[in-house]
């Protein structure tokens, strides 16, 4: 971690445009925007074997269009193909990069084998000071015994490592690791990013995290975004907003019933757009917001 | 659909929902400086809006006090509209552009209050306050709804 926020300056976030979709696969990148730029898009990772368990996702997040754009124009990330990328640097390698590679996964290895000897170290060490506060019956101590030797057994290594009926692993080899990143195999260089189209409510996206506010998906609400004051781990949303574009008609049935739903579920709608430039200006425009709610009347 | 007669028609509507079904009073139109249709203000019977931060300072107010402070209703200003117009944000910017967040007859109402030296709460009845407007949705069927509509970043009230 203090790895992470010394490196927070010139950290370049590589996100993968696979199947159109923008994809972030470092664990410390995703830990990066979320706290530095208020991005904390969508875990979408599940297991193979069983993609039907949605409750817990993991990596790759999944960034919307917005949100890497933004990452892009702030100049901390930058899109690469994963197809073509991938294919080419993988053509291109040579005999000394694949030895640097192979090196770099048995350090990796080398560290899951000392986190899990601490981590072992540590539950010992704390069966140990339990079984000397209370050494009361030898029934209470057995118990104690089963956890010990089930927590060995999910403490071991991994699960590749052969089953051998002895616990003692004095000997046992490195533990096997699979990366979730092959960044390692990539060359660190950024590639240049590849261009991509603004999305349509982009310009009400930037105000809103300009501005510190944090963005989640908003279909559940019937937006573009539910928009939360902070990190939405500590808060709930205060908005659904939808981002329009500066004369586009808007019903009013649809701020009616946004408003509606946005007072039933105690948060405002919020509506944006950005309002164009002159073209000899340039640049990006002026953004006016604004919140609805029901009057109570 | 936007003819001089549509507006009007849909003015009066608006105008009578609020003297007999809302009881608001001294109800007048605004049709000064540059906004797009006449807007409409008044004074409803009771307060309509309390922002999060005022009700805050209110009963902070409160406790110093050890009373209750009347909370005296404030002019608003009212936009009509039918369901079936479809308006872009620049028009709605358009209209906040046009007008002062207190409507005409409400800096009055304010100068009186404004006796205390530090009532923080006071201020949101003047300089403190964000331009909002009640936007009146009118249906056929002459059922008007009303929804208030602020420019800028408003957080909701905790209701």
């Amino acid at each position: 971690m203090a790895a992470e926020t010394s490196a927070a300056a010139e950290r370049q976030v590589r996100i993968s445009r696979v199947a159109g979709r923008y994809l972030v696969f470092d664990i410390d990148d995703v830990v990066y925007i979320r706290r530095h730029h208020g991005i904390c898009a969508v875990l979408t990772g599940t297991m193979p074997q069983n993609p039907t368990q949605n409750l817990f996702l993991s990596l790759p997040v999944e960034l919307r269009a917005e949100e890497a754009k933004l990452l892009v124009d702030k100049g901390v990330g930058h899109i690469a193909d994963e197809q073509t990328d991938h294919l080419s640097q993988l053509g291109t390698m040579d005999e000394s990069t694949r030895r640097a590679y192979l090196q770099h996964l048995r350090q990796q290895r080398r560290n899951a084998q000392q986190v899990f000897e601490e981590e072992k170290a540590k539950v010992q060490a704390k069966h140990l000071d339990k079984r000397k506060a209370k050494p009361k019956a030898a029934a209470a101590e057995r118990p104690a015994a089963v956890t010990d030797s089930a927590d060995s057994l999910f403490s071991t290594p991994s699960p590749s490592t052969t089953p051998g009926p002895s616990k003692q692993e004095k000997e046992a080899p490195l533990p096997g690791v699979t990366p979730t990143t092959s960044t390692s195999l990539l060359s660190p260089s950024p590639s240049t990013s590849l261009s991509m189209p603004t999305p349509a409510s982009y310009a009400l996206y930037r105000y809103l995290n300009a501005r510190g506010y944090y963005t989640t998906p908003g279909l559940r609400f019937g937006g573009d975004y539910s928009v939360y004051p902070g990190d939405p781990f500590r808060y709930h949303a205060h908005y659904l907003a939808n981002g329009y574009g500066w004369d586009e008609p808007v019903a009013m049935l649809d701020l009616v019933t946004s408003g509606r739903l946005g007072t039933a579920v105690k948060k405002g709608f919020l509506f944006g757009a950005e309002k164009p430039k002159p073209r000899e200006e340039g640049g990006e425009g002026e953004v006016r917001v604004f919140c609805i709610e029901w009057a109570g009347m | 659909m936007s003819s001089p007669d549509h507006i009007a028609a849909l003015t009066k509507v608006v105008l009578n929902n609020l003297v007999y079904q809302h009881d608001w009073t001294g109800v007048q139109t605004h049709t000064e400086g540059n906004v797009p249709r006449p807007l409409i203000y008044g004074l409803p019977p009771k307060r309509l809006y309390v922002h999060p931060d005022e009700q805050i300072d209110i009963i902070k107010a409160e406790k110093e006090r050890g009373e209750p402070i009347p909370q005296e209703p404030e002019v608003e200003w009212v936009l009509p509209l039918h369901l079936s117009e479809k308006w872009s944000p620049a028009q709605f910017a358009a209209v906040f552009d046009a007008i002062d967040a207190l409507p005409p007859g409400a800096a009055d109402q304010t100068a009186l209050d404004a006796d205390g030296t530090d009532a923080q709460w006071k201020l949101w009845r003047g300089p403190k306050r964000g331009k909002r407007v009640l936007l009146a949705t009118v249906q056929d069927d002459s059922t008007v709804t009303y929804y208030w509509i602020f420019d800028g970043l408003v957080k909701p009230r905790q209701n």
